[in-house]
């Protein structure tokens, strides 16, 4: 029972010493969660999405809870690239863990110039293409809810970068399928999946909705179902590797985005509950495979039993 | 104190804690006190934690908690019972366990060279006046305060506030107590009778900014601790955010309190609650 578990998976060229990921949006870059956890216990660092200029973000409220969830529209408040290079990015090479930085933009031409803009940055070590926010109204979730829309950002990311190229898809689509394939095609390492699922909540003392842009993306284990469900449908119709994520709290739910094809997993929601999860995820994935005698970790994705 | 410094701030903790009492201390009110050493032990005035009340799946998110008074190893704790999260809270008792992230935020200021001060409050606003009337006394402050409520028997903390305020002057929305109105009646002859050094406010948002407008009109330097729904507690989500004269800055950590005269405010809405 003592023998040592390969806890290390591949996406493209990146090397990770574990499954386990953050979130992108649920962890800003790493620092406030540093008083908890251990960051070189993770993965990588998925950074909160980064666009060329500062974005403001939406009005308050911008999260609402629901059962066994939480509604965001945070609005990818971030100060831009350049502040970010030289603030987070600065902290985040003093660290040791691989740097995954989600990319954001209003147009193609965004994305492209912060993709440019991170290109020369060793503490890069993978790029997130965000084309799935639900919470802003250019952009964002736009990209990724067309299959030439989503072409086309990959097309011209993937042109301007040599970093591993991961994207992320939206759940808010009639068949997922077809935008993980359109991406794959345009020379996508990875796809990471699912982002937050739209929704709606109203206060019904006051009439009014319960954030202030009215709807905003669905997060936490009410997800859950879905976004597994989403992924084992992506695993089947693509040959890159898949991260998962939607209402990860346990390492048994991490278990279960791998066997239904996930290669990695990202926790979300459940760092706000408890920031001590996925490190808590990366510990109890690895005794769950030392159990069961599982030499590899890798050895999970896909492994479910039809 | 714009903005905590990120390198100088505290380490927060996250720590197991017990209950060791639960009563109901007013109408709708109850006070915890948990067993909380660590977190008891550090914490200052104005800071608040962010608590995990259950670990059931049907709610998720904690609930951040101004810190009401902190004696050695335990940590009192002031709620009013508004949505699910408080409800949960107001049923555990002695013994149930729980977790808690703190000490959180940026408290009250509280200047070396301050001999009296104007504390005013309005319902629950009292949670966070409960440490730092105790510490200002505590340091030969000369503490007045000025408390609102709806009714009488929705005031909290009269004992403490009579123990620790030279003066202590209440408001009730039905003069069941007090003066027959609002707080903000009171604050005026205080600013013009006391002249404090600073004034701290905490309350509804409407209420706070009435208040800082009165004390910007008596160029009197004042502190508000605000209310945001929050996410995470500790800087990361941005769910919780102010606007500021120095741009969008997180209640959870560059606040909850913030000079008056930074506050962009929002307009007059009754803030939302989970």
């Amino acid at each position: 029972m003592n023998q040592t578990v390969n806890m290390k998976v591949r996406l493209g060229s990146l090397e990770l010493r574990n499954p386990v990921l953050t979130a992108s949006g649920t962890f800003a870059a790493g620092r406030e969660y540093s008083d908890f956890i251990d960051l070189s216990t993770l993965g990588a660092v998925v950074t909160k999405g980064v666009s060329l200029h500062p974005w403001a973000g939406n009005a308050s409220p911008r999260i609402a809870e629901t059962a066994s969830g939480m509604l965001n529209s945070i609005g990818l408040q971030n100060p831009g690239v350049e502040a970010f290079c030289a603030g987070d990015l600065l902290w985040l090479a003093t660290q040791d863990v691989p740097v995954i930085v989600n990319v954001s933009g209003h147009s193609v031409e965004e994305y492209v110039a912060v993709a440019r803009r991170l290109e020369s940055e060793p503490t890069v070590s993978a790029l997130e293409v965000n084309i799935s926010c639900p919470n802003v109204d250019e952009g964002g979730m736009a990209f990724g809810t067309s299959c030439p829309a989503a072409a086309e950002v990959t097309r011209a990311v993937r042109a301007v970068t040599s970093k591993p190229l991961i994207v992320k898809l939206s759940p808010n689509v009639t068949d997922i399928t077809e935008i993980a394939r359109a991406v794959e095609a345009e020379g996508a390492d990875a796809v990471s999946l699912i982002n937050t699922l739209l929704g709606m909540a109203i206060d019904t003392r006051t009439f009014r909705p319960k954030l202030a842009r009215a709807v905003g993306g669905l997060s936490g284990p009410a997800i859950k179902p879905v976004a597994v469900r989403m992924v084992w449908q992506v695993a089947s119709a693509v040959q890159i590797p898949v991260v998962g994520m939607g209402g990860i709290m346990t390492a048994d739910d991490a278990v279960e985005f791998m066997l239904a094809g996930a290669t990695a997993v990202a926790v979300g929601t459940a760092n706000f509950v408890d920031p001590t999860t996925t490190s808590s995820v990366a510990q109890g994935l690895e005794a769950f495979c030392r159990e069961r005698s599982i030499q590899s970790v890798a050895e999970l994705t896909g492994a479910v039993r039809l | 104190m714009t903005c905590a410094d990120e390198t100088a701030r505290d380490r927060a903790l996250l720590e197991r804690v017990s209950v060791l009492s639960n009563d109901r201390v007013a109408e709708g009110v109850g006070l915890i006190v948990l067993q909380s050493p660590r977190v008891a032990r550090s914490v200052r005035p104005g800071q608040f934690v962010h608590l995990r009340v259950a670990e059931g799946r049907d709610f998720v998110l904690r609930r951040p908690f101004s810190v009401h008074a902190a004696h050695g190893d335990r940590l009192e704790i002031l709620y009013q019972v508004l949505g699910v999260g408080t409800r949960a809270l107001s049923l555990s008792g002695r013994g149930d366990e729980m977790d808690v992230i703190g000490p959180l935020g940026h408290g009250w200021e509280i200047p070396d060279t301050l001999s009296h001060a104007l504390l005013v409050c309005g319902g629950l606003g009292a949670a966070p006046m409960g440490m730092l009337a105790t510490e200002l006394a505590a340091r030969g402050v000369a503490v007045s305060v000025a408390q609102g409520a709806p009714t009488a028997p929705r005031l909290v903390a009269r004992d403490l506030f009579a123990d620790a305020a030279r003066r202590h002057e209440i408001a009730t929305d039905d003069g069941s107590a007090g003066h027959h109105g609002f707080v903000t009646a009171l604050v005026e002859p205080l600013l013009a009778g006391d002249s404090p050094d600073v004034v701290y406010v905490c309350g509804p948002e409407v209420m706070q900014r009435i208040v800082a407008a009165q004390a910007s009109a008596a160029g009197v330097p004042c502190q508000v601790s605000l209310e945001r729904l929050m996410g995470c507690g500790i800087g990361a989500c941005l769910s919780c955010v102010v606007s500021t004269v120095h741009g969008q800055k997180r209640a959870c950590v560059d606040g909850p309190v913030f000079n008056a005269n930074e506050v962009l405010w929002e307009s007059a809405e009754i803030p939302p609650k989970h």
